[in-house]
């Protein structure tokens, strides 16, 4: 794979009249078949494929505003006849803009060379009409379509003649691709066109961001004696894209080029040149105004250490309603209350409420009022995606986290996720990049990752077995850094009925069939820089017996849990999504006709210096007691790496499963 | 941005017409409008202030008001007035009061109104430009025509009231209306008004509720009310029924002079109407008796010519289809469907009907609902989501390969047969109609049949196993697993469709239910298309570890692998039937050859337990060092009733409890 930087293309210096009408539409030949495309019953690279593309084709022709779409499937599997029905979205607006789906062709070859061509009309459908803008869909499917059948449609997708849309070639799909073409002629931007963006700046280049195989570039050719260049790609034999459990967020890294018309030459530049105005507009929004800064006077006060003052003022946002956990409030709503338009910072905390960015642009605000040195920054959330510089846009950018800088030290914060603790972020925020204001403008930042002692849960299960075999007892579940903080904004999605319920079927889950549970309470709910606590009553039947012997899950948490990483082979790595520590204790007791025959050995190991996992079992006249650590200390672990690591995990989780044997006769207690 | 076409395809889905779950799921990600503060009229505000009763705390909303006026003009055209007012009650309850209205291109909406009252008093009405419309989710291959008006009104928060109101015309093909008053929420006030045009009749038939006499308005008009009717909220009761089939239903049939084919409350003048507007659609082609004799010939057994055309259609038709108004119940003609080898659930039953008739074998549609109990024999209507095939059986012809058999009260026996469900085997029918009823379209003698409910032998699993244990607690040996029936579709769909990753992947999961770590090889499958066949896979395995080593104690599991998953949970059952979903027959026989030097030291006890419904057997024996464990679970019926939990509850303890039995060898 490579991932190349923007590449910058400066067209012609000669320029002509560029024609907007249409260009007389040539006859479009379908491809003849050939004999092995005919008669191919697989795709030796993906065994058991539902179907594969013979070929692709796009051609986006700024010169007629219109992209042409050219596809050939071969059906391989009962499955792959899906791939015969069509759903052509297309978006209309009302001030003109938007698409129209045409020309609409397409024909099924049967595998002895029978050709049955679409001869139907495709259905409109409606998506979406809303205000200004109506989302549509043609929909058809080729006739008599049976395994072995070659797919072949095309159409063309036209826009309005005020606009230009550059081609995004999305390269790596759901099946196998044996050969594709992508060709784009662009406007001559030297011309007598000027490409403008939103803010009116003037768009000269041509770019692109692309991730591309071995071997595959994209070139640029002149045509002789015009003013039109050619921008082209072929590509052949692309897997399709992958997909596994524990999978890095890595959809941004399927092969891909994505142009833009630019008006900035280098990447560096375009992130310092819209990074700056990014910056500036979020100043303007941050203030702070009159009402915050007459705001924090009455929270902090002026003997205050930095810290002091950060706390107090992180208490105070954490306290307003964060709508992105509720609902945002419409302008009817905001009007009735007496709320005119959010400017800036001082209507957010006038309303006291706001978004999670929002809230993140008040904490700043106060942070600034009270003389401190604050900014935000804004990343890409690490459980959607990945930042990538080279891609020019600040559209991958998704949250807003703030930034103090105190004694020299920049130290993060998380206002806009409610009951994130002070001084920390949520996980999809940590080990994010994106782009941070500065003192000058703006940068790139790197937001900073957690240790594992910051997300935490403890199980703890103290039971009693009677002699009937019915166990008693109670769970408490405490949860720390990023399992409460998941907890809390489901309470905050709901209520304490549905948390109550949410948290016993969580447990229920990891608990052996038999056992009964009940939420007694739930402790420091909403106090975000304590462990969020859960005490769970138990009731049930527990283990197995044999006559003469009990035999009891050694670990009850782990009980039920089911091999993490059953499939031998991996192609890509295995990603987790923060570090964390989990920490059981089981102590049971049992009644004196019972003895410990048998406890599940101490073990101890560690998988390099990423994972480690302890077992230690106890044993009193009345009583066992089985603790167990586990501690995952990495979050990316590489296929290199997987055979070893599927290793680990498999011996852990192998003696998860150990049982303690309790007998009816005196026995000396074998491993500890 | 403006969005660029793709082409896109999705899961194959399984056919239904019913879509008001899609309909409101969609709905969710509607912006909130502005709106401009109003007042809201005085029976949102009248019902807005009633008192209601105490709900447990996991209610959601509640349906304050619900007023539905039906008036049918002389023409026999209708116009529907729908009132609601919904108090929301939890934060969950916000989704209750997002608007969603249901309408196509015959059943245009005429004017519609919503209004709120925020949680602080504040009074909201939203404008018509603030609503916006959606239309059905593509589903790869299945598109109807219907759309929704949707609103998002403000102040939808505990404590806030939604209402709305509209007037829509109903299909102008139906002359019957279905008054739907039970939901997942409770409901305070309701009312169902019929206008009628002099000269027209009227009758109701009443599904999972008590009649309800109605109020005689005079002039033609007629009012039923109702207070007070509670939810049927299943979201947490285990083995339940769909909520559908016990929700209760008015259905109100309306007959006048201008109408020429109403459905007046019997299975036989729905079966008239159906009649009407299909009859044309069934007839065959030129090209489809050449088809269907080309399939036919050499076949002299009335199973072997029928199973032949019954198996194309099912297999060489594919699902796909876009519906629009009255083809959300009329079929494609059957010539079309043949030639582009595609349609829906009706279309492949008309199909079917048609290239049956070319080879003299009479074939009728029949209307079911792919949820049991909702088609009610003594509901007469139109209320369904699928169609399927019943196929008369010669007089004196009798095949023990015809299982799904039913007799009408004409004394014709049909095979019923469902094309669409792709890997059904022809005789059977899927296990979520069977006990069920159907409407069998067969002109004026058009009825309601009840589906048989299949013995448990058509529908199993036999695993048989060998292994060997080694002394550190390693399992190998080879394992052959054959499924028949409904059991059999997943993996069969698996084995004919999914690639091979996707293959291993699932037997890494299935097998990661019983082992944690494992390897398999020479993994082999028969009959993944013949229906009629067993389905049979077969592998060798190495599980590390299956023993485990305590001591000088080695314990094993005998139920080596393969799990039931009868889940109960520990609630006295409320009111609710029991869904055991299918009849099946499970029997596992496994011997594993034992370590030399080790002994049995105890073995779990044989399990016996026959509660008529279902029964459970199971043991383990020792003999000459090899542990044989067998067991059989059989499922003989389909429903329960509420009163039987208590049975099910052991049934699922006893069968959790063996399969966690463990045998204990002791080193000599």
């Amino acid at each position: 794979m490579n991932i190349s930087g923007p590449c910058i293309l400066r067209l012609a210096l000669f320029s002509t009249l560029v024609s907007l009408s249409s260009a007389p539409a040539l006859a479009q030949q379908w491809t003849v078949p050939t004999p092995e495309e005919l008669s191919m019953t697989s795709q030796p690279e993906v065994p058991g494929a539902p179907a594969v593309y013979l070929f692709r084709e796009e051609t986006t022709d700024d010169k007629l505003h219109m992209f042409s779409i050219y596809t050939r499937i071969k059906v391989l599997t009962e499955r792959g006849k899906e791939y015969s029905n069509v759903e052509l979205s297309y978006a209309k607006v009302t001030d003109g803009g938007g698409f129209t789906v045409e020309d609409i062709q397409g024909r099924t070859i049967h595998s002895d060379g029978t050709i049955i061509p679409f001869t139907g009309k495709p259905y409109e459908k409606l998506v979406e009409k809303t205000q200004g803008i109506k989302v549509m869909s043609k929909v058809f499917t080729l006739p008599d379509v049976e395994v072995g059948s070659i797919l072949e449609y095309r159409y063309k997708l036209r826009y309005s003649d005020n606009r230009y849309k550059s081609p995004d070639w999305y390269i790596q799909t759901d099946l196998w691709t044996r050969k594709s073409h992508y060709l784009w002629k662009p406007i001559n931007l030297n011309g007598n066109i000027i490409l403008t963006g939103e803010r009116g700046q003037t768009k000269s280049f041509i770019a692109w961001a692309s991730v591309l195989p071995q071997g595959a570039a994209v070139t640029q050719t002149q045509l002789v004696g015009t003013d039109q260049s050619l921008i082209e790609l072929n590509v052949h034999d692309i897997p399709p894209a992958p997909e596994e459990e524990f999978m890095p967020p890595i959809t941004s890294f399927t092969y891909r080029v994505l142009f833009y018309y630019a008006g900035y030459r280098t990447e560096d530049e375009f992130w310092k040149n819209e990074g700056k105005y990014w910056a500036k507009t979020q100043d303007k929004f941050i203030g702070p105004g009159s009402a915050v800064t007459a705001a924090v006077k009455d929270l902090v006060l002026p003997t205050d250490t930095p810290d002091q003052k950060l706390r107090k003022l992180y208490a105070a946002v954490m306290k307003l309603e964060n709508t992105r956990y509720t609902r945002q409030h419409s302008t009817a709503e905001e009007k009735a209350q007496g709320f005119k338009e959010v400017h800036n910072t001082d209507d957010i905390w006038t309303r006291k409420r706001g978004s999670d960015d929002q809230l993140t642009a008040l904490f700043v605000a106060m942070a600034r009022a009270v003389g401190l040195k604050a900014y935000v920054g804004i990343v890409t959330n690490r459980d959607r995606n990945l930042f990538i510089k080279s891609y020019l846009t600040l559209s991958q950018l998704d949250d807003v986290i703030a930034i103090v800088n105190v004694d020299g030290k920049d130290l993060y914060f998380d206002p806009g996720t409610r009951f994130c603790p002070f001084g920390h972020l949520a996980w999809k925020h940590t080990l994010a990049s994106g782009i941070r204001q500065v003192d000058a403008g703006s940068g790139y930042f790197n937001a900073p990752g957690e240790p594992y002692t910051f997300s935490r849960v403890q199980r703890v299960a103290n039971l009693t077995l009677n002699q009937q075999g019915e166990v008693t007892g109670t769970i408490t579940m405490t949860y720390m850094g990023d399992p409460a903080i998941r907890w809390r904004l489901r309470y905050l999605e709901g209520d304490s009925a549905s948390l109550d319920r949410e948290i016993r079927t969580s447990v229920e889950h990891l608990m052996p069939a038999g056992i009964e549970l009940k939420v007694a309470s739930i402790a420091k709910l909403e106090d975000y820089e304590q462990p969020l606590a859960a005490n769970i009553e138990v009731k049930g039947t527990l283990g197995s017996s044999t006559g003469k012997r009990v035999l009891l899950p050694g670990d009850i948490f782990e009980s039920n849990a089911k091999p993490s990483f059953p499939h031998e082979k991996r192609d890509i790595p295995v990603y987790f999504e923060y570090p964390q520590m989990v920490q059981d204790a089981v102590r049971i007791h049992f009644p004196k006709t019972l003895s410990i025959e048998s406890l599940p050995p101490t073990d101890k190991t560690a998988y390099e210096k990423a994972i480690s996992y302890t077992l230690v079992s106890e044993s009193a006249a009345d009583s066992f007691t089985v603790r167990r650590n586990y501690i995952l200390g990495e979050i990316l672990f590489y296929p290199p790496q997987y055979a070893n690591f599927r290793t680990f995990y498999s011996k852990m989780e192998n003696k998860d499963q150990e049982t303690v044997v309790l007998t009816t006769a005196k026995a000396t207690p074998a491993g500890n | 941005m403006i969005e660029r076409a793709v082409p896109r395809t999705e899961q194959l889905r399984k056919p239904t017409m019913y879509s008001s779950v899609l309909v409101v799921l969609l709905c969710l990600a509607l912006p909130a409008f502005a709106s401009k503060p109003d007042s809201v009229p005085d029976w949102v505000r009248t019902a807005a202030q009633q008192k209601h009763p105490e709900y447990s705390p996991e209610t959601n909303a509640v349906v304050l008001l619900e007023d539905t006026t039906y008036t049918v003009a002389p023409d026999g055209t209708a116009v529907e007035h729908y009132r609601r007012v919904t108090k929301i009650l939890r934060p969950h309850g916000r989704e209750e009061g997002i608007v969603a209205v249901p309408f196509d291109k015959d059943t245009k909406i005429l004017s519609m109104h919503v209004w709120s009252i925020g949680p602080d008093g504040h009074e909201y009405a939203v404008k018509d430009n603030e609503m916006a419309e959606y239309g059905y989710p593509g589903q790869g291959n299945l598109f109807e025509d219907i759309k929704v008006r949707a609103a998002n009104p403000p102040g939808r928060d505990p404590g806030g009231i939604v209402a709305y109101e509209f007037d829509q015309r109903s299909h102008p093909y139906l002359t019957e209306k279905t008054w739907f008053f039970q939901s997942d929420l409770p409901r305070l006030n309701q009312s169902f008004t019929l206008e009628l045009p002099p000269g027209f009749t009227h009758g109701t038939v009443w599904a999972h509720s008590k009649k309800v006499a109605a109020t005689d308005l005079e002039h033609q008009r007629w009012r039923w009310d109702l207070k007070d009717t509670p939810p049927i909220d299943l979201d947490h009761v285990t083995l339940r029924p769909s909520a559908f089939s016990l929700q209760g239903r008015m259905t109100v049939h309306y007959a006048g002079p201008s109408i020429p084919a109403p459905t007046e409350g019997t299975w036989q003048s729905i079966g008239q109407w159906y009649q009407s507007i299909s009859k044309d659609r069934l007839v065959a082609t030129p090209e489809i008796a050449v088809k269907a004799n080309e399939l036919a010939a050499g076949k002299t057994d009335f199973y072997d010519k029928t199973e032949a055309i019954a198996e194309f259609v099912q297999k060489q038709v594919r699902y796909f289809v876009i519906e629009m108004g009255i083809g959300g119940y009329q079929p494609h003609f059957a010539g079309d469907i043949f030639r582009n080898r595609y349609g829906d659930c009706k279309d492949k039953a008309t199909l079917l009907t048609a290239m049956l008739s070319t080879v003299g074998i009479h074939g009728a549609l029949v209307m079911v609902d792919h949820r049991r109990g909702v088609v009610d024999p003594d509901a007469p209507s139109i209320v369904g989501d699928h169609m399927i095939a019943a196929i008369e059986i010669p007089k004196g012809y009798s095949s023990p390969k015809l299982r799904s058999v039913v007799t009408s009260k004409t004394g014709r026996q049909y095979l019923i047969f469902d094309p669409t469900w792709e890997k059904t085997a022809f005789g059977q029918l899927e296990h979520n109609l069977q006990g069920g009823y159907g409407v069998l379209m067969e002109g004026n003698d058009s009825q309601v049949i009840q589906f048989p409910v299949l013995p448990p032998d058509l529908n199993t699993i036999r695993r048989t196993a060998t292994f060997q244990l080694q002394p550190d607690g390693t399992l190998k040996g080879t394992v052959t697993e054959k499924r028949f029936g409904d059991l059999s579709e997943r993996r069969r769909s698996l084995y004919t469709t999914a690639d091979a990753k996707e293959q291993t992947q699932f037997l890494d999961r299935v097998l990661g239910q019983d082992f944690t770590s494992f390897t398999v090889s020479d993994f082999k499958v028969e009959n993944a298309e013949a229906l009629n066949k067993d389905l049979t896979t077969s592998y060798a395995l190495a599980a590390n570890r299956f023993g485990k080593s305590m001591g000088p104690l080695l314990m094993i599991r005998p139920r080596v692998l393969g799990s039931e998953n009868l889940y109960t949970d520990h609630k006295k059952r409320q009111d609710v039937p029991i869904n055991l979903d299918e009849t099946m027959q499970e029997h596992d026989d496994y011997t594993i050859e034992l370590p030399a030097g080790y002994a049995v030291d105890e073995m779990p006890d044989p399990i016996k337990l026959d509660l008529g419904f279902a029964s459970y057997e199971s043991s383990s024996t020792v003999k000459d060092n090899v542990l044989h464990y067998t067991r059989t679970y059989t499922v003989r019926e389909v429903t329960l009733p509420p009163d039987r939990y208590p049975d099910v509850q052991k049934l699922s303890s006893i069968i959790a409890a063996d399969e966690e039995g463990n045998a204990v060898l002791k080193k000599q």
